[in-house]
Formats: structure tokens, C-alpha cells, sequence
């Protein structure tokens, strides 16, 4: 097994993302108010949440309004993520958003963001804090539950390293080019072609896995995303370049153009992915709450799986390549033969 | 490489230019037929996005269509020529000039026709200074990218067909960012906003002419 | 005067859009019904499977291309 370390390095790699990626729980959090309006008076709503354990010691709640707290009667627990809430909402809160938060000897505190539309609006209440001062339980590796995204946002570890994979397994196919234009070597040509098929493959993989997670997410399955018009371009400029391969029938002259084709193309795709994102992000200032990875705030938890999965899925890539390769130098060995 | 040369290619396609004046005209009419084929789908437009968009649409095709010949009209004699003549970092250099120079005039003749039959009331309310130049940069600009993919889908023997398939993907980062400059022009923004999208041009163009720069001479050998 | 435009606009945002939930209201029932149980869990799990199934089919036409490599070697002396 000389030499093939880094393919046992791969599997290991992308083993501990499987487990550690799949298993995580995500962190406690509350995903559901019954009512979405509040006005001033006595009010009563549930709430649901993902992952918590009400039910294991006392539960806490309050209401907070810019900074200002109003604490509810005691909690009236239904199940580990159903309880319900029974608070007074004061006159005179200053936002016309109001989030409610719970504090439960497990979980510590869980909030529901700007859940409810509050009506009576004014120049502010006299809160008291409500977070009980005890130590809480919770521990060990969570990923943050996002509003929309919830469990999906496992898929971090098996779509976002494809387009990883995918540049650079292009990045090795340049390489091969710019050999190519040194030399004249034909072989240097194969291994390029290798390069951007097998480039393909992840391409594919990754345009599909991140329409259906659009889909999902989003509503759509494509949305006008810098990141989705890139990709799109990568990959027919990619198309394009078998197409220039198909209609040149010498080698050594396939060989060249298409070479100076993926250089040229290459260098202006680099520039396109740097200048896009800041075009399009000036076309759409705020991204309706729909935060794109280039934007998202990685929290350490992901950061411990993300970084492995794009390592192993970049060493799969470039095994898948080698295996490809190899199978083209056979043909072409075999090619050479049958014309002799 | 030295100017002098350049400016002697630049002066040698001129003189080939004149003695074909019927590709001039073939240009000309390229540009004003698919104008007024916009003219028969549309009528008049006054919506500013749409307008910007065709208008941007109309000039790739034009620059697409005149950039496509400048390397095939080359015959094997006059190669020969320019090979023993020239190095290829001037012949490259000198024809991305020349294509710059005939894209200036090709922008302003599809903004004049674009004007005349589509409408010109976007521009009432335009900076149409920085319009202008956003239309005549957009157009060098596609001049800089193209000419080394024509001379690329020349040296392939196929002729518009594949030049439209590489070039498109390339020179569409290019396109979003004249579009959207001009877009602002039209909106009557002044050029301290339009100047950033001014400068990423300016920049991709740079980009673009040192990889010909680069490139050319693997393509020129034979 | 920032603030207040912030607030009118989250006024408008929070009376336009019930809590958190626009993205779910716009899918059909057969994404709900499939996609949405138990945190969407089901999606990662579709993506993993694209991801393995994508791979298998790789391997698939790499293994007939070996396949008819191996067969032109025996053919021949």
C-alpha cells in the first residue's frame, strides 16, 4: 500500500464526517409559538420546541422587548417540547417585535426570536430580569438549530465540499494545461481531460444535491443565488471545452487549443467568482432571510466537521481522478498497440 | 514586440478592411436587421430594465457576429505572411486594437439604431455621459475578451457556432457588470457608483489581454 | 429616524408574514408530507443518498470501460 496513505487518510476523513456529521444532535431551540400577535393583557399560547427537555427540572419564561423583560405565570408543561405560557403583556413595549424565551435546568436559555407582533407600543415598561441564576446541564458538540434550515443543515458536510471537490479537481486539470502548453505533452492532455470529467461528476453531484436542498429551504429549485450563476457558468464553460475538444480531430493540436481554451477560461472563471457575489449582492441588498453560505456565521461545532468533509471529500475527488486517468492511459496504451 | 510593428499591423488591417468595403456594410446591416427585428417584437419600450437588457443583448450578438470573422477571412498565404512578418504578441496585440476600435464604432451604431427605433426615452433621465462611456467600454470590453476565442474557434475550422459557445460563458461575468453599470446610468446615478462596475471592466479587460498576450503565441504555431 | 424606518419596516415585514414560516407555507403537500417530518431530517437524507448514488453509477461505467479493456487485451495476442 505504497504511496496510499492519503486514500486510507480519505476514508477515515470522511468516515468521522459521516458519524460525527449524522449523529450531532442539534442544539435545543424553540421553533413554534401558537400565536403570532400579542397586545397588551393576559395571553396564553404554546410553544413547541426541537430538542428540549421541559420535563427534566423547572421550567422558566419570559417575554423580552428590546432589552426588557416581563416574566410569565409558572409554566404549565405538556411534553419535553410542548409547554404552555401564560404571561401579561405590559403597555409600552418600543419594538413592534417581541421574542419569548425559556430557561429550563437541562437546556439553559432557548430563545424564539421576534416571535410575535406586539400591539401597544410605547416608551418603554420597567422589566425585572427573569433568567434564573442556576448553572445549567447542557454539554457537548451541538450544531445551531436555524429557523428554516433545522436538521438540514447537516448538508453542509455533503454539498457545499462537492463545488470544493469540483474546483479542485479544475485546478489540477489547469495544471495539466499549462503542462501541456510547456511541452506538447499528449499525456498531460489526457490527464487534463480526466481531471475535468471526473470535475463533472462532482459538478453534477453538487448541482443536484443543492437543488433539492433549494427546494426544501428556499421554495425553488433554482433561485438567483451568485453562488448557483456561478456554478451554472463553471460548468458550461467545462461543456464548452469537450465541445472544442469533439470538433478538432488532430491530437496534438486538440491538445493545444483546448489547452489554451481551460487556461483563458480558467483565470476569467477565477475573476467571475470574485466579482459575482459582490455584483449580485448590490442587485439584492438583504437576502430575505435567506442567508447564503459565503455570509453564514460558522459556528465552531460545524467548523469541527466542515473542515474534515471538505479535506476527505477534495481526497476522494482527486482518487476518483487518478482511477479515471489510469483508465485512460490503459486505453490509450491499448490504442497504441491495436495500431501497431 | 514594439510598438512600431503594432502600429504597422493596425495600419496593414486597415488598408484589408477598405479593399473589403462590403464587410463594413454586412456589419452595419448585421447590427441595424436585428435592431428593427426588435423593433417588430416590441415597438416601443420604456421600461428601463428591459430596454438595458435588450439593448446589452443586441451588442453581444453585433460583437459576436464582427469578431467572429476577424480571424476567418485569414487564408493560408497571408498567414504565412504575418508569420514571417510579425511576432504573434503583436499580431494578437494589433488585432485586439483593431477589434476594439471596430467594436467602438459597432456600440455606437447599435445605440444610435437602438435609440431611433426602440425609443430613446430611458436616456431622458440618464447620466448620459457615463452612459455613453459604459456603452463604449462594454464594447472594447467584449472586443478583449472575444479575439482570442475567435482566433481559438478559427484554429478549430468551425466557424460562429463554436465561438458563440466559448466565448458565452466567458464573457458573461463581463456582460453582468456592463448591464449593470449601465443600468445605474440609465437610472441617472451618478459615475461615483457607476465607477465601481466601471473599474471591475476595466480590470477584467486587463485580465483578459495579458492571458492573450500569453496565450497566443501556443496558438499561432503550427 | 434610521430606527424608525427599520421599525416600519419591520412592521410591515411582521404584519405581511406570520412568524418563521413563509418558506414552509409555499411548498405543496408532497414536499410537506415527505421533506418536513422530524426537522426535514428526510432531506439530508435524500442528498446523502444522491451523493452515494451519483459515486455508484461512476464506479458503474468505470467498471465496464476496465471491463472492455480486459476483453480487448484477451482478444488479442
Amino acid at each position: 500500500m505504497k504511496g496510499g496513505w492519503w486514500k486510507i487518510g480519505t476514508v477515515l476523513l470522511l468516515l468521522y464526517v459521516v458519524i460525527v456529521g449524522l449523529r450531532t444532535p442539534l442544539a435545543p431551540a424553540l421553533v413554534h409559538a401558537s400565536v403570532d400577535r400579542i397586545a397588551p393583557g393576559p395571553v396564553s399560547f404554546d410553544i413547541k420546541g426541537y430538542n428540549t427537555h421541559f420535563t427534566e427540572g423547572s421550567v422558566t419564561a419570559w417575554l423580552e422587548n428590546d432589552g426588557q423583560q416581563v416574566c410569565s405565570a409558572p409554566v404549565e408543561v405538556l411534553a419535553d417540547d410542548r409547554a404552555r405560557v401564560t404571561v401579561t403583556v405590559p403597555q409600552g413595549f418600543r419594538k413592534p417585535l417581541t421574542s419569548v424565551w425559556v430557561f429550563t435546568a437541562k437546556d439553559g436559555p432557548i430563545a424564539l426570536h421576534d416571535a410575535f407582533f406586539t400591539e401597544g407600543l410605547g416608551d418603554g415598561i420597567t422589566g425585572t430580569p427573569c433568567r434564573p441564576g442556576g448553572k445549567y446541564l447542557r454539554s457537548g458538540l451541538a450544531f445551531p438549530d436555524r429557523a428554516i434550515l433545522n436538521e438540514t443543515i447537516r448538508n453542509l458536510f455533503f454539498h457545499v465540499p462537492m463545488w470544493f471537490a469540483m474546483m479542485a479537481l479544475m485546478t489540477i486539470a489547469v495544471w495539466q494545461s499549462v503542462r501541456v502548453l510547456r511541452s506538447g505533452s499528449l499525456e498531460a492532455d489526457r490527464s487534463a481531460l480526466s481531471a475535468v470529467h471526473t470535475s463533472l461528476l462532482f459538478a453534477a453531484l453538487g448541482l443536484t444535491t443543492g437543488s433539492l436542498w433549494a427546494r426544501v429551504t428556499w421554495g425553488g429549485w433554482w433561485t438567483s443565488d451568485p453562488k448557483l450563476n456561478g456554478s451554472a457558468v463553471t460548468v458550461l464553460i467545462y461543456a464548452a471545452y469537450l465541445v472544442l475538444r469533439g470538433s478538432i480531430p488532430d491530437a496534438h493540436k486538440r491538445a493545444r487549443l483546448a489547452a489554451v481554451y481551460n487556461v483563458f477560461a480558467y483565470a476569467l472563471m477565477l475573476v467571475f467568482l470574485m466579482v459575482l457575489p459582490r455584483l449580485t449582492d448590490s442587485l439584492h441588498p438583504g437576502n430575505g432571510g435567506n442567508p447564503a453560505f459565503s455570509t453564514y456565521d460558522l459556528d465552531s461545532s460545524l467548523r469541527a466537521v466542515f473542515y474534515p468533509a471538505v479535506l476527505g471529500w477534495i481526497g476522494l475527488a482527486c482518487w476518483a481522478y487518478t482511477l479515471t486517468d489510469r483508465t485512460e492511459r490503459l486505453n490509450a496504451l491499448a490504442h497504441e498497440a491495436h495500431d501497431r | 514586440m514594439r510598438t512600431a510593428e503594432i502600429g504597422h499591423l493596425l495600419r496593414l488591417e486597415w488598408q484589408l478592411d477598405r479593399r473589403q468595403k462590403h464587410a463594413w456594410g454586412s456589419m452595419a446591416l448585421y447590427v441595424v436587421s436585428t435592431v428593427y427585428v426588435c423593433y417588430q417584437g416590441v415597438r416601443h419600450l420604456s421600461d428601463v430594465p428591459v430596454w438595458n437588457a435588450l439593448f446589452w443583448i443586441v451588442v453581444l450578438f453585433a460583437a459576436f457576429n464582427a469578431l467572429a470573422r476577424s480571424f476567418q477571412r485569414e487564408d493560408a498565404g497571408r498567414q504565412l505572411y504575418l508569420h514571417t512578418l510579425a511576432s504573434p504578441r503583436s499580431v494578437i496585440l494589433a488585432r485586439t486594437l483593431y477589434n476594439a476600435l471596430t467594436m467602438v464604432a459597432l456600440s455606437l451604431l447599435s445605440l444610435g439604431a437602438y435609440a431611433l427605433f426602440i425609443g430613446d426615452r430611458p436616456l431622458e433621465q440618464a447620466q448620459l455621459g457615463t452612459f455613453v462611456a459604459t456603452v463604449l467600454l462594454g464594447g472594447i470590453g467584449f472586443a478583449m475578451v472575444l479575439t482570442l476565442i475567435a482566433a481559438l474557434a478559427a484554429r478549430a475550422g468551425n466557424g460562429i457556432g463554436l465561438m458563440a459557445i466559448l466565448g458565452l460563458p466567458i464573457v458573461l461575468p463581463m456582460l453582468l457588470s456592463v448591464m449593470k453599470a449601465s443600468k445605474l446610468a440609465l437610472d441617472g446615478l451618478p459615475l461615483s457608483v457607476t465607477g465601481q462596475y466601471l473599474g471591475w471592466l476595466v480590470a477584467i479587460d486587463a485580465i483578459a489581454v495579458a492571458l492573450a498576450w500569453l496565450l497566443f503565441p501556443y496558438l499561432w504555431r503550427d | 429616524m434610521k430606527r424608525t424606518i427599520a421599525n416600519a419596516a419591520l412592521l410591515v415585514l411582521a404584519a405581511a408574514l406570520p412568524a418563521r414560516t413563509f418558506a414552509e407555507t409555499s411548498a405543496p403537500n408532497w414536499l410537506v408530507d415527505t421533506m418536513y417530518g422530524s426537522g426535514k431530517i428526510n432531506t439530508v437524507v435524500v442528498v446523502v443518498s444522491v451523493v452515494l448514488i451519483g459515486l455508484g453509477a461512476w464506479m458503474f461505467t468505470l467498471d465496464r470501460r476496465l471491463g472492455r479493456l480486459e476483453r480487448d487485451q484477451k482478444s488479442r495476442p
